[in-house]
């Protein structure tokens, strides 16, 4: 293969619960690619183990079984320093609860992965400039998360999570506590971002609309991938449409 | 149902509920510690010399009551911030706001009510261990000491009750008129650095000529008497208020201006954290350089009292001890001292008219004594009559020691050995005992003393010449007062140990999610660590720095009392900064272990 894919996830199993105890697997068997410049949805309703996938791949959690490679690397080795360091340097994220720093302006909010790497202060103002500017937030740079609305906030998020340049952007719900306005305006941000800047993106979401703007979508149920959709030269309404009548038979 | 609700309440967060009883547990208990001495009059007036230590201790309480009501005030804020999202629900499920109040009302009472009954027993236990400890440390008769003090009982009771009552009803009105919707998404919002600078200039101005009025007025105590107590109190309570709340904000702003140093790692998250509850930190950095100057400042002057009596009594006499044909019972006593530096003997005649030394024992053996102006002593080495009558006036007394009351008409001479011979009289033996640590020994001593007495029937001990009865006589004037230093130090550097862990582990909650959220975007823990020390140890570091320059200033307090305050200052200092980083290390280590993962994926 000439393109070795950003995220390869190879039979993971995640298993709660010790040893002699009530278990649950939440995950049994999951596999996928992500390829370079890639905008993969991943669906599921609550409870189908979608939330456990993201936080692996993520390298928050750890899989029972199985293996993630991020860029070629095999995060669940990873410890300590090193992990941190990946987890800086290569991996994205916004949640849904935006998860910014309340005590840190949005500007030092952007800046700190970059602060982490010791970039100097320059540099450091002339990305969070520039990529503010890609994302419309410019002028509330200075405001602290408190003082910016649902949709700036996840901006700033989106923001801090691609200063860096990571390999890839996961997103968890990302439009999952925004007004449709503001969801229609990031998921708009996040494909530009994904087919002019060749920005690979993992989306999680339950929202058939959000996962419309996907070029694949996977749909996950009861800790397996069970369907692939692919927007291929569809129309997004088309799309949607096509999703939201898997999604009915897909649940039964 | 709502009492089960109130009481779920406590089960849910027990950590925040233990932090917050342990805090005003201790603050009640300090309280009660102090006021077991400050209401307990006979005990200040028979154990110091100074005529107004009772007022002195009346200031102390004013000080006391305005710390603790600081400390209450930040732990009712704590328990609202706990439970106001709680109460908000409640009412969203239709309690009525009668009924919400009775809740916080009956919550806020028993809180303060148990921490008051708890702290006043733990206060009592301390008293207790502290006293005894300290009264036996120092040989103080500490005379009318009583660890089940009534006054101090009602007094704690009283005003932590009051204060709570108070607390209570504040609460109740707050939550009551805020929406309910602002309780439920109640989030610790920033403070923004937005104060203007004149308003920062004017209250750095302030603070340095209040600081400057505190010392200078703490210098005249002899011509402004109580008033330069009063006049310290009020300066240098709002004088320390203002620095830190001037200097904090000025220097996060400078180093949050300093691109080269902030936009550097965690830098800007660290000085952000600082600033983002400045202005709770001003008040109780403010209170812990208060409680920390007072527990320094009372454990040196302790230390200072107690190196006086050793001091002040090497000035009166040159042996530690002297006998005279030692029975068995001064023998036995006197093979107990340890450290003995130098023993020597003498024999001595005792003829009609006169007690007789042998001027070649004298020659070989000089005698030694102390002259002492009032300012500074000599030592002398005599070793012939003539040196004997011309030092008389210095000495008088302590040759006092080389005979007995059955000698008082009989004069000391130094005679020439072949006359020494030559004379008729009874021969005695004398011992003379020099020690390295008098205090250390002082059972032994005390021993010896009185069976010499009993032995020679000394009726009037002080005349005996001995070291021991200047000594004791100091130590009774002395003691005592190094008593209150110490038995204080120890109350206030548990308040302040309390005042900080509380400070900090109140907020580690909120903190705990920060951190995690930084740990999630890739900071390494050790750097997380870095910035926790760095933002406790500024914590610890500023008030510690300001309670150090104001006990350099506060000790002028005492110089009329003791010779030289200063002397050997680094002592206490030493173990209180030893003490301080323990405590520093500790407060570390437990917030660490609350606000960092060791793994996230566990």
């Amino acid at each position: 293969m000439q393109n070795q894919p950003v995220v390869a996830v190879n039979g993971i199993t995640k298993t709660y619960g010790k040893k002699n105890q009530k278990q649950f697997q939440a995950l049994k068997g999951v596999t996928f690619n992500v390829q370079p410049g890639e905008f993969v949805g991943i669906m599921g309703a609550s409870g189908s183990g979608k939330t456990t996938l993201l936080n692996i791949l993520s390298t928050l959690d750890r899989p029972t079984s199985g293996s993630v490679k991020i860029n070629g690397k095999d995060v669940t080795a990873l410890k300590g320093d090193k992990l941190s360091d990946f987890r800086a340097k290569q991996v994205g994220f916004i949640f849904q609860d935006f998860n910014l720093l309340e005590n840190l302006t949005a500007r030092e909010n952007i800046a700190l992965p970059m602060a982490l790497q010791n970039i100097s202060h320059n540099k450091q103002v002339e990305a969070v400039n520039h990529i503010a500017k890609t994302l419309g937030i410019d002028a509330v740079l200075d405001h602290y998360p408190t003082e910016l609305s649902g949709g700036q906030k996840q901006r700033v998020a989106a923001a801090r999570a691609l200063v860096q340049n990571p390999a890839i952007l996961f997103g968890d719900e990302p439009t999952g506590a925004l007004d449709s306005q503001s969801a229609k305006e990031l998921l708009d941000t996040m494909t530009s971002l994904n087919q002019e800047q060749g920005v690979s993106i993992l989306l999680v979401t339950h929202d058939p609309f959000s996962a419309s703007y996907a070029q694949r979508i996977l749909f996950i149920k009861d800790g397996q991938i069970g369907q692939e959709l692919v927007h291929g030269d569809k129309s997004q309404a088309a799309f949607y449409q096509e999703i939201l009548s898997t999604l009915g038979t897909f649940q039964q | 149902m709502l009492r089960k609700l109130a009481l779920g309440g406590i089960r849910s967060r027990f950590r925040d509920y233990a932090v917050l009883f342990s805090g005003l547990v201790i603050a009640s208990a300090v309280f009660y510690m102090f006021m077991a001495l400050a209401t307990n009059t006979k005990f200040l007036t028979s154990n110091s010399p100074i005529g107004m230590t009772p007022f002195i201790f009346g200031f102390g309480e004013v000080l006391l009551v305005i710390i603790t009501m600081v400390y209450i005030v930040y732990a009712n804020t704590f328990l609202m911030s706990m439970r106001q999202r709680d109460y908000a629900m409640f009412m969203m499920l239709g309690a009525k706001s009668r009924k919400i109040a009775q809740l916080i009302f009956i919550e806020t009472v028993s809180v303060g009510f148990l921490a008051s009954v708890v702290g006043v027993v733990i206060g009592m236990g301390l008293t207790g261990i502290a006293g005894n400890m300290l009264i036996s440390m120092l040989h103080a008769p500490a005379a009318h000491f009583a660890v089940v003090w009534p006054p101090a009982l009602i007094a704690t009771f009283g005003f932590f009750l009051l204060m709570f009552v108070l607390a209570a009803f504040v609460n109740a009105g707050r939550l009551l008129k805020t929406p309910m919707l602002e309780l439920l998404h109640a989030s610790t919002l920033p403070n923004r650095l937005q104060q203007k600078p004149w308003k920062l200039i004017v209250q750095g101005l302030l603070a340095i000529v209040l600081l400057a009025i505190g010392y200078w007025s703490m210098t005249q105590l002899a011509k402004l008497q109580m008033a330069a107590i009063g006049i310290a109190l009020i300066t240098i309570v709002l004088g320390t208020y203002f620095l830190f709340n001037a200097l904090l904000v000025w220097l996060i702003g400078l180093l949050k201006k300093n691109h080269a140093y902030a936009s550097k790692g965690l830098h800007t998250f660290t000085l952000s954290q600082l600033s983002f509850r400045i202005r709770d930190y001003t008040k109780i950095l403010a209170v812990v350089a208060i409680l920390f100057a007072l527990a320094l400042g009372a454990i040196t002057v302790g230390l200072g009292f107690q190196n006086a009596i050793p001091e002040l009594a090497n000035t009166q006499s040159a042996y530690d001890a002297t006998t005279i044909d030692a029975n068995a019972a001064t023998q036995q006593a006197a093979a107990k001292l340890t450290g003995v530096t130098s023993t020597t003997r003498y024999t001595q005649k005792v003829t009609a008219k006169a007690v007789v030394f042998d001027q070649a024992q004298i020659t070989a053996r000089p005698l030694k004594f102390v002259a002492y102006d009032g300012k500074t002593s000599k030592h002398l080495s005599l070793t012939t009559n003539a040196d004997l009558t011309k030092n008389m006036n210095e000495i008088a007394s302590q040759l006092e020691q080389f005979r007995t009351p059955a000698d008082a008409q009989r004069q000391i001479k130094i005679v020439p050995h072949a006359e020494y011979v030559a004379l008729a009289g009874t021969t005695r033996n004398i011992v003379t005992y020099q020690v390295k640590d008098f205090g250390a020994n002082y059972d032994a001593f005390d021993a010896m003393f009185k069976a010499q007495n009993k032995q020679l029937h000394v009726t009037n001990t002080q005349l005996s010449g001995q070291k021991m009865a200047t000594y004791g006589l100091i130590n009774e004037m002395f003691s005592g007062l190094a008593f209150m230093g110490f038995f204080l130090g120890i109350a206030f550097l548990a308040m302040l140990a309390s005042t900080l862990m509380f400070k900090i582990l109140s907020g580690a909650s909120f903190d705990a999610s920060r951190y995690l959220m930084l740990q999630k975007i890739g900071v390494r823990p050790g750097l997380l660590r870095r910035s926790v020390r760095q933002e406790i140890g500024a914590l610890f570091a500023f008030p510690g720095i300001l309670g150090v320059i104001h006990v350099l200033f506060g000790l002028q307090l005492f110089t009329t009392m003791l010779h030289d305050p200063y002397h050997n200052i680094w002592i206490p200092f030493a173990i209180f900064i030893v003490l301080y980083g323990v405590y520093y290390a500790l407060t570390v280590w437990l917030y660490e272990g609350i606000v960092i993962k060791k793994d996230l994926a566990k």
